[in-house]
């Protein structure tokens, strides 16, 4: 018998049982947030609302992860109250100001700054639990890039795979930016940033050529990559 | 038309007042004494019906009444009283602006005018007394066209009583002389008289009663006649808004006090519903039974104050506030006195800015802020808040920033002012001491994340200083330097302390 047919036959007859066991699972696909940089937006069209999204980049070397963020938090913070859970307090608020976010529509939440004992990784994940919890925001972002990757590589699929389902019922954005990704398939876009040579003017650093690989887009599957090229200016040239 | 609320043992009520509903049923019909005098004697100072019944008597000591057995036995509390007096004349004024306080479990309102707005009197004395079951009152309600009948006439005749104008004579009639609020001496004298009746009080002849008990003897007679008219002495309005309760024996579980949080909550919120108020500051004040040391606090008491960015009657967001925040909270000893004042001021109407970002509701945020401070705590060590949005500091010295309070109602943004992403720069909080290496006056070798890094390229030095003219003296030179490293090239801010005289690494160009 045909292998087609034979797989007919079957699914005939344990449909009626269990009408869940075929039918597929497809996220919601309702917008998106640009994110300024008009090469990345040309290809994914900017972060999808209701998914996870993953921002990647070294810790030790530029690679614009940190720019793309701050560009993201710009354009979100035109339209929507916005949350940045920042594991490493690392965010500087002249950079992002300088950058366009609209600083009274930001939500910053310093994690590992007082005495409590939590360690800093769990305190972003129950704060980002909050904040999905209540809503309002229109971009989550949790920077966990400051951790180490022995730390973040230590989360559960299932915690991933809990934010993720829970994104999908919000009209937001879930965006998490770590040195490698971890969410694997619970993410609906995985982008990876790299600096390319930088640009010198005399003595002066005016400019920064940054890559962006998508690893995992809407419509992507892994194993496929794309990469686009931008350059970003820095805030004095 | 006056109507008198009179709430009969009214210290056993009050004392009810703080217990949940179905517990306080079951605590009326059963017997209940209040004691009160010296610790070493206390004597029953008030009792419900079920004691009268069960044979115990005003005037018992604790020794007595505990041979009769099954009788509930509890020290009498002036702040309770006070407080369910306060919340009779809070219930009163939902249905008058002018109430009186005659005394303990006694309030007396004006009605007139209000037949348009309640509808006739017996609707509203059914209101009244229907409403105040479920704020825990067993209520006598009397209506006469002037106050003092009201008032005798609630204290004499249980339930609901209606004197129609002219008739007080002859309904007061039956009432025992001793209802009356005179003095001991002169219901002394009247007993000896045998009159021990408003009848036959009002019945004596007039001068001859001045003759032998003064004026105070007419007035006792008008009374009893129900012909005695006088103005209300009418309450003031609530200026401060402070509920507290002290414990009989310090608790230690969050339940406890949770549940009496509770109460004096609701209590301060109907207040400003009955003032037609809202609360802009909520203060917390909680006296330990011995010095708080952990906090490093000087004194026995604890105190918190929240400024509320909305400000509000909704007790059920307050309590969360308060709940949220001791839950994150460790006290060294016991909690003996609880108080919560409130700031209130009037309510402003605002429009919604219709340019506004859509988010959270103003006191749904509260919450979640607070939420969020359970986890992250509240401030760091320079004392700047966890939680916030960021504002910048009108300084050149590099990450000067403060946390504000975020409310999410910022100012609508300038949409028209494009939006062009630059190169961020990622902070070091707190930065990175290091050691450089200088080829001449540049530098050369970076001490950076446990290795010496060769610098490919450099920018500077930038100078900057400031508050020159004060002990924060700060004086800097900045270097940009792009440093080699396994993962790439790393574009850092690094500089030199010229004060310490060290080097420092800021951040990263990322």
């Amino acid at each position: 018998m045909n292998a087609t047919l034979l797989r007919a036959q079957i699914r005939s007859q344990i449909e009626e049982k269990l009408p869940s066991a075929f039918t597929v699972y497809r996220r919601l696909e309702q917008g998106s947030i640009p994110t300024g940089i008009p090469q990345i937006d040309d290809t994914v069209q900017g972060v999808p609302l209701h998914a996870l999204t993953e921002i990647c980049g070294s810790h030790l070397a530029s690679s614009g992860k940190t720019s793309l963020l701050t560009s993201l938090l710009a354009q979100a913070s035109r339209d929507h109250c916005c949350a940045l859970v920042d594991a490493g307090d690392s965010f500087d608020p002249a950079s992002g100001q300088a950058a366009g976010i609209h600083l009274p529509r930001l939500l910053w939440v310093r994690c590992g700054k007082s005495r409590v004992k939590l360690p800093p990784l769990e305190q972003a994940f129950k704060v980002a639990d909050i904040l999905l919890q209540s809503g309002g925001f229109g971009l989550i972002a949790v920077d966990l890039s400051s951790l180490g990757e022995r730390v973040v590589r230590k989360v559960p699929l299932s915690s991933w795979f809990r934010f993720s389902r829970v994104i999908e019922k919000q009209a937001a954005a879930l965006v998490f930016i770590e040195q490698e990704p971890h969410a694997t398939s619970c993410a609906g876009l995985v982008m990876r940033a790299t600096a390319e040579p930088f640009g010198l003017s005399g003595n002066l650093l005016t400019r920064f050529q940054l890559k962006a690989e998508i690893i995992r887009g809407q419509e992507k599957r892994p194993g496929r990559s794309e990469k686009s090229g931008f350059s970003l200016r820095t805030q004095w040239a | 038309m006056f109507a008198c609320l009179y709430v009969s043992d009214f210290p056993v009520q009050a004392s009810l007042l703080l217990e949940p509903a179905e517990a306080r049923k079951v605590l009326k019909q059963s017997p209940l004494a209040i004691l009160d005098g010296p610790a070493n004697l206390p004597r029953v100072f008030a009792l419900n019906q079920a004691a009268r019944r069960a044979g115990i008597e005003t005037g018992m000591t604790k020794l007595q009444v505990e041979t009769y057995g099954g009788v509930g036995l509890r020290k009498r509390s002036i702040q309770t009283e006070e407080a369910a007096q306060a919340t009779l004349v809070d219930y009163a004024g939902a249905f008058s602006p002018r109430v009186e306080s005659t005394c303990s479990g006694a309030v007396i309102l004006d009605l007139a005018g209000t037949e348009k707005l309640l509808g006739p009197l017996q609707k509203i004395v059914q209101t009244l007394t229907s409403n105040a079951m479920e704020i825990g009152f067993d209520l006598r309600v009397a209506i006469a066209a002037n106050p003092d009948t009201a008032f005798h006439a609630a204290r004499g005749f249980s339930g609901i009583t209606i004197i129609p104008a002219g008739d007080e004579t002859q309904r007061l009639a039956r009432l025992q002389v001793s209802v009356l609020t005179a003095s001991p001496e002169i219901l002394e004298v009247l007993n000896g008289w045998r009159i021990w009746t408003f009848q036959a009080l009002a019945a004596l002849p007039t001068v001859a009663l001045v003759e032998r008990l003064g004026q105070e003897g007419l007035h006792l007679q008008k009374l009893a006649c129900g012909q005695f008219d006088r103005p209300l002495l009418t309450v003031q309005p609530i200026t401060e808004f402070i509920a507290s309760f002290e414990f009989d024996d310090p608790v230690e579980t969050l339940e406890s006090l949770f549940f009496i949080l509770n109460r004096l909550l609701q209590q301060l919120c109907s207040n400003l519903m009955a003032g037609s108020l809202v609360a802009n500051e909520l203060r917390l004040t909680m006296e330990l039974e011995v010095r708080q040391i952990q906090n490093g606090q000087n004194g026995e008491k604890y105190q918190h104050e929240w400024k509320l960015p909305v400000p509000t009657q909704d007790k059920h967001m307050l309590f969360a506030l308060v709940r949220l925040h001791l839950e994150k909270t460790t006290f060294s000893a016991p909690i003996r006195k609880l108080t919560l004042e409130v700031v209130p001021v009037k309510p402003r109407m605002a429009q919604g800015n219709l340019f506004a970002p859509p988010s959270l509701e103003p006191e749904k945020l509260e919450i979640t802020l607070e939420r969020i401070r359970g986890v992250v705590g509240t401030t760091d060590a320079e004392g700047r808040d966890c939680v916030g949005s960021p504002r910048l500091v009108d300084t050149h010295q590099p990450d000067s920033f403060t946390v504000w309070h975020f409310s999410g109602r910022g100012e609508s943004a300038n949409l028209s002012q494009a939006v062009n992403p630059i190169v961020t720069l990622r902070i070091f909080r707190p930065a990175l001491e290091t050691s450089v290496e200088l080829d001449g006056e540049t530098p050369h070798f970076v001490w950076l994340w446990q290795r010496h890094r060769r610098v490919i390229a450099v920018s500077g030095p930038w100078c900057a200083s400031g508050d020159w003219w004060n002990a924060s003296a700060w004086t800097r030179e900045e270097w940009d330097v792009a440093l080699k490293t396994p993962a790439g090239i790393g574009f850092y801010r690094i500089y030199r302390d010229r004060i310490r005289q060290r080097w420092f690494v800021e951040g990263v160009f990322d």
